[in-house]
C-alpha cells in the first residue's frame, strides 16, 4: 500500500503542498478533490516520481521510493491530456510499456488485444491516434496505463476534457474496470459528482493541504469545514454574528460545547412545508428564485429578510416573491471549522 | 547513474557551443581586433578614414538608399497581392503562394544570372525587341544599373513580404472593412481607414526583414552592379581581397555587424506584435463575385507569373537555345579543362565539390542543430540566453563570416585556410540557424506529458529520446537538413572568401565564368546556374511538402 507522510513542496517561493499525509490501501480508489491550483496534480507527480524535489516520505509496501526514478516505480499514470504518442498507432501506444518491460512480441500482441477488448476498443489497434474521438482517446490512454500491470494506477482528471454526458457514463465504467482489475488507484478531479461516483474515499484539498478525508457519503453528510462544504456545492454556510436567525437555529440545534462560529445548514435537511415535530424548526420565508432542473427545482428563499437558504424541492407552485413556509431539520445544522 | 547521465548531457550540449565559439565568436573577435588594433595597439585610423572619406560615407549611404528603394518597391507590389491572396479563394491559390517562395531558396548567383538572361544586354527581352523592331543594338541597357539591382531584390523578397502579410491579413479577417463599407466608405476610404492601419504591423515587420536582406545583399549587387554600386558588403570584399586593406575591411565589417544587430532588434520588436498562424490558409476568404474582383485576381496572378517565373524561364531558355536553335554546349563543355587559368579546375569538378561540401555541411549542421535545439528546449532561464546566441550567424553577413574565417583561422592549431574543410564548416555555420529554426517548433509542440508518459511506462532517458522525441521531430529534421543542403549548395559570400583553387564551388565558378568575357564562359555560367537552380528547386519541393504540417519558424 502507498503511504505519504508529511510531504511538502514548493515552486520557488510558492508553497504548493504543506505537510500532506495520505494512505491508499490495496484495492482502494482514493480521489484527490479540489479546485485548480490546490496542489493535487503536484501530489500526483510526486507519487509518480516526476517531481523529486520535496520534503517528507513516500513509501510503497513499506519501501521508501523517494529516490526511485519514475520509470522504475511500475506505477501507471493517465494524463489529463492523455499524452498519447501521436506517431504511433493505438496498438503501438498500448504496447509501449510492455516493450519497455522486454516482453516477447507474441505476448505483447496478445495482451494488447485483450486490453483493447477490455476497454471496448477491440479491432481498433491499427487506427491512427488523430482519427479517434475524445472518448476513444481516453480509453486508449487507460489501456496504455493498465498494460504493464501497474502496482498503482494514477489518473489525473481523466475525464476533464470530455463533455458532460460522456463523463457520467465513463466515470462509472472507470470505477468498474479499476475494481475488476483489483487495482489501487489515485484519481484526481475537481468535480465532486465525479469523485462521488468513482471513489472509495475522497481527500478534499485546498491550497496545499488536505482538509478532509472521508467516504463519499460521510463527506457529503458531514463536511468538516466551510471550504469543503462550499466546494461540494453547499451554499448555506453562515457566520453566526451576521444573522439572528442562524444564531437562534444553532441555539436550538446544538449543545453549547458543539457550537462554533460558522455552521452549515445542510440542504438535505430543508424542505417546503410546516411541521410540529420538535426536531424541526418551521419558519416563514419569501421565495427568491426557483430553477427547474428536470426532476427537481433548485430553490432559494429568504428568512427574516437577511438569511438565504438554498435547497432542492420536488414541486414548487408558489410564484417568486410569494410567502411560504420552510421546515429545517435540526440535524441539518452542522458546526464547521472556519 | 544519474550524475553520469548529467555529465554526458553537459558534454554533448557543449558541442554546438564549442563550434559556435571557435568558428563564429573567435573570427568575429579577430575582426574586432584587426579593425581596432591593426598593429597591436589601439588605432582608430581605419574608422577615422571611414568617417572622413566621402567615398566610404557614400558607400554606407548607397547601401541604405538601395535597400530603402528595394524595400518600398517590394512592399508596394506585395501589398495588393497579399490582399488578393488573403481575401479571395481561387484555383491555384495555394500552389502559387507556395511557388512564390521558390526564389527565397535560390542562390544569389542564380538570380543574378537569371536577371541578366531576361533583362541583360544578351537577355531575352532585348533579343525580342531587336527582332521586332530590327534594331542593331540592345534597346534596354539595364546591366550595371541600380534598376536591375532593385528589380532582382524585389524578385527575391516579394515572397517574404507576401507571406507575412497574407497570413496576417487572413488571421484578422475582413469584418472591419465590411462594416466600414456598410457605413458608407468607398474603396479609397477603406484602404486609407481600414486596410492600411490594420496591416501596418505586418507591413512594418515585412519591411524591416526585406530591408535587412537588401542591406546585406552581396551576390546580386556584386554581379549585377559591379564596383560602381558597391554596398558595404561588396566594399568589404573589395577592400579585403582586391586591395588587401584588412584593417579597413575589418572596420567596415564592424559597421556591418553593428547595423545588423540594430536592425534585428527593430525586427524583433515589430515581430512581437504579430501573431502569425502557422499556415497561410484563410478562414475568411471568399470566391470572387464581381468583374473587378476577378480582374484583380487576374492581374495579381499575371504579375507574379511575370516577376517570379520569367527570369527563371529565361535562364533555362538561354542555357538551351542559341539564336533560336537548341545548343547544349554550355552543359557539354562543363568537363572541359580549357578554362584552367580561370578556374584551376573543370566546372564539373565544382559540381562534385559543391555536392561533397553540402553533404559534410548538412551532416554537421543537422547534428549540431539537433543538439542545440534540444538544449534550447530545456526548461530554465539559460536556454532563453542560448537561443539568440545560435541565431547570431543569421545576423552576420556571409561576407563578414568568410572574411573572419580567413583572418582568424590561419594559424596552427586552427590553420584551415588552405584546407577544403573550411568551406563546409562555413556553410554549416550559415545553415545552423535554419536547422534549429526547423527543428525547434516541432520540438516545442511536444507536450511534456508525452515524455512523462513514456517514463511512467518504463522508458529511460535515452529510450524516451529514441522512441518519442526523435520520431516526433523527424519532419523538422528533414526540413532542416534540406535547408542546410540548399543553403550550402548556393552559399556565395563566404565561399568566395574561403574557397581555394581546386575547391571552388558552383556559385563561385558561376561568378568567375560570368565575369569572364566570351560566349563559352557565359554559356557555361548559364548551364551551371540551371543545374544549381534545379538542385535548389528540388530542395524547395521537399521543404514545401513537409512544411504544410506546421514545421519551420520562418
Amino acid at each position: 500500500m502507498l503511504q505519504i507522510i508529511d510531504v511538502s513542496h514548493a515552486y520557488g517561493n510558492n508553497v504548493s503542498l504543506r505537510r500532506v499525509s495520505l494512505q491508499v490501501a490495496v484495492g482502494e480508489i482514493v480521489c484527490l478533490l479540489g479546485p485548480s491550483g490546490c496542489g493535487k496534480t503536484t501530489l500526483l507527480r510526486i507519487i509518480a516520481g516526476l517531481e523529486m524535489d520535496y520534503q517528507g516520505s513516500v513509501t510503497f509496501n513499506d519501501a521508501d521510493i523517494g529516490r526511485t526514478p519514475a520509470h522504475q516505480r511500475e506505477f501507471g499514470l493517465m494524463f489529463q491530456d492523455f499524452a498519447l504518442f501521436p506517431h504511433m498507432s493505438v496498438a503501438e501506444n498500448v504496447a509501449y510499456g510492455l516493450k519497455r518491460r522486454g516482453l516477447a512480441r507474441a505476448r505483447i500482441g496478445k495482451q494488447v488485444a485483450s486490453l483493447l477488448e477490455r476497454v471496448g476498443l477491440d479491432g481498433m489497434g491499427e487506427r491512427d491516434i488523430a482519427s479517434l474521438s475524445g472518448g476513444q482517446k481516453q480509453r486508449v490512454a487507460l489501456a496504455r496505463s493498465l498494460a504493464p500491470n501497474p502496482r498503482l494506477l494514477m489518473l489525473d482528471e481523466p475525464l476533464g476534457s470530455l463533455d458532460a454526458q460522456l463523463r457520467d457514463q465513463l466515470a462509472l465504467e472507470l470505477r468498474g474496470l479499476i475494481k475488476r482489475e483489483g487495482l489501487s488507484a489515485i484519481y484526481v478531479t475537481h468535480d465532486h459528482r465525479e469523485a462521488y461516483a468513482v471513489a472509495d474515499r475522497i481527500a478534499v484539498m485546498d491550497i496545499g493541504s488536505v482538509e478532509q478525508i472521508d467516504t463519499p457519503r460521510d463527506l457529503y453528510l458531514r463536511p468538516r469545514s466551510a471550504f469543503v462544504a462550499r466546494f461540494l456545492g453547499m451554499r448555506n454556510v453562515y457566520h453566526l454574528k451576521h444573522s439572528r436567525f442562524t444564531k437562534e437555529l444553532v441555539c436550538m440545534a446544538l449543545p453549547e460545547e458543539k457550537r462554533s462560529d460558522v455552521v452549515l445548514v445542510h440542504p438535505a435537511g430543508i424542505q417546503l412545508g410546516s411541521s410540529a415535530d420538535s426536531r424541526v424548526m418551521t419558519r416563514e420565508a419569501v421565495l427568491q428564485s426557483k430553477v427547474f432542473r428536470g426532476g427537481y427545482y433548485d430553490v432559494s428563499v429568504t428568512v427574516d429578510g437577511d438569511t438565504t437558504l438554498s435547497f432542492a424541492a420536488k414541486r414548487v407552485t408558489a410564484e417568486i416573491g410569494a410567502a411560504l413556509s420552510v421546515e429545517i431539520s435540526l440535524e441539518a445544522v452542522i458546526p464547521l471549522q472556519s | 547513474m544519474r550524475s553520469r547521465l548529467r555529465y554526458a548531457k553537459v558534454l554533448i550540449f557543449s558541442l554546438p557551443l564549442a563550434f559556435l565559439g571557435v568558428f563564429f565568436v573567435y573570427p568575429i573577435l579577430t575582426l574586432f581586433d584587426i579593425s581596432l588594433r591593426p598593429d597591436g595597439a589601439l588605432d582608430l585610423s581605419a574608422f577615422a578614414r571611414l568617417l572622413t572619406s566621402d567615398y566610404y560615407l557614400e558607400t554606407l549611404l548607397f547601401t541604405v538608399y538601395q535597400a530603402l528603394i528595394s524595400t518600398v518597391a517590394t512592399l508596394l507590389l506585395a501589398l495588393p497581392c497579399a490582399y488578393v491572396f488573403a481575401r479571395y479563394r481561387f484555383r491555384g491559390r495555394s500552389l502559387l503562394l507556395s511557388l512564390a517562395t521558390l526564389p527565397f531558396v535560390l542562390p544569389t548567383v542564380v538570380v543574378a544570372l537569371a536577371f541578366s538572361a531576361v533583362l541583360g544586354e544578351r537577355g531575352l527581352v532585348n533579343d525580342l525587341l531587336r527582332l521586332l523592331f530590327s534594331l542593331d543594338h540592345a534597346p534596354i541597357q539595364l546591366e550595371r544599373t541600380l534598376a536591375i539591382i532593385i528589380i532582382a531584390h524585389v524578385f527575391y523578397n516579394f515572397s517574404v513580404a507576401l507571406r507575412i502579410m497574407t497570413s496576417y491579413w487572413s488571421s484578422l479577417g475582413f469584418h472591419a472593412e465590411e462594416a466600414a463599407r456598410c457605413l458608407g466608405a468607398d474603396e479609397l476610404a477603406v484602404w486609407r481607414d481600414i486596410r492600411l492601419p490594420v496591416i501596418r504591423p505586418a507591413l512594418l515587420s515585412a519591411g524591416t526583414l526585406v530591408f535587412i536582406f537588401c542591406f546585406t545583399s552581396f551576390g546580386v549587387v556584386l554581379i549585377l552592379g559591379g564596383i560602381r554600386f558597391a554596398t558595404l558588403e561588396v566594399q568589404i570584399y573589395y577592400q579585403a581581397v582586391n586591395i588587401f586593406n584588412l584593417p579597413l575591411a575589418a572596420a567596415l565589417s564592424l559597421v556591418q555587424i553593428v547595423s545588423m544587430l540594430f536592425m534585428l532588434l527593430v525586427y524583433t520588436a515589430t515581430q512581437r506584435r504579430l501573431h502569425l498562424p502557422q499556415d497561410g490558409r484563410s478562414a475568411h476568404s471568399a470566391r470572387p463575385h464581381t468583374l473587378r474582383e476577378r480582374a484583380a485576381i487576374f492581374i495579381t496572378v499575371g504579375l507574379m507569373a511575370i516577376l517570379l517565373f520569367s527570369p527563371l524561364a529565361a535562364l533555362v531558355w538561354r542555357s538551351l537555345f542559341v539564336a533560336g536553335h537548341l545548343d547544349v554546349s554550355g552543359f557539354t563543355s562543363l568537363t572541359d579543362k580549357t578554362r584552367a587559368s580561370l578556374l584551376f579546375t573543370t566546372p564539373l569538378q565544382a559540381v562534385f565539390n559543391s555536392l561533397r561540401f553540402a553533404l559534410f555541411a548538412t551532416s554537421a549542421a543537422v547534428l549540431l542543430g539537433t543538439v542545440a535545439s534540444f538544449m534550447i528546449n530545456q526548461p530554465g532561464a539559460w536556454s532563453r540566453l542560448v537561443d539568440p546566441l545560435f541565431m547570431l550567424p543569421l545576423a552576420t553577413s556571409a561576407v563578414t563570416l568568410g572574411f573572419g574565417f580567413i583572418v582568424a583561422l590561419d594559424e596552427p592549431p586552427l590553420d584551415l585556410r588552405s584546407s577544403w574543410a573550411i568551406i563546409p564548416v562555413s556553410h554549416a555555420l550559415v545553415a545552423l540557424p535554419f536547422v534549429i529554426r526547423s527543428i525547434l517548433p516541432s520540438l516545442r509542440v511536444i507536450p511534456p506529458s508525452l515524455g512523462e508518459a513514456a517514463r511512467m511506462l518504463g522508458a529511460r532517458e535515452l529510450v524516451k529520446l529514441r522512441t518519442i522525441d526523435l520520431p516526433l521531430v523527424s519532419r523538422g529534421l528533414v526540413v532542416g537538413a534540406t535547408f542546410a543542403f540548399t543553403v550550402s549548395m548556393g552559399e556565395f559570400g563566404a565561399s568566395l572568401f574561403v574557397a581555394q583553387r581546386e575547391s571552388v564551388t558552383i556559385p563561385v565558378v558561376i561568378y568567375r565564368l560570368f565575369g569572364h568575357p566570351g560566349l563559352t564562359s557565359y554559356r557555361q555560367a548559364l548551364a551551371m546556374s540551371v543545374i544549381l537552380m534545379l538542385v535548389c528547386a528540388g530542395g524547395f519541393l521537399i521543404i514545401e511538402r513537409l512544411r504544410g504540417v506546421g514545421v519551420g519558424e520562418f
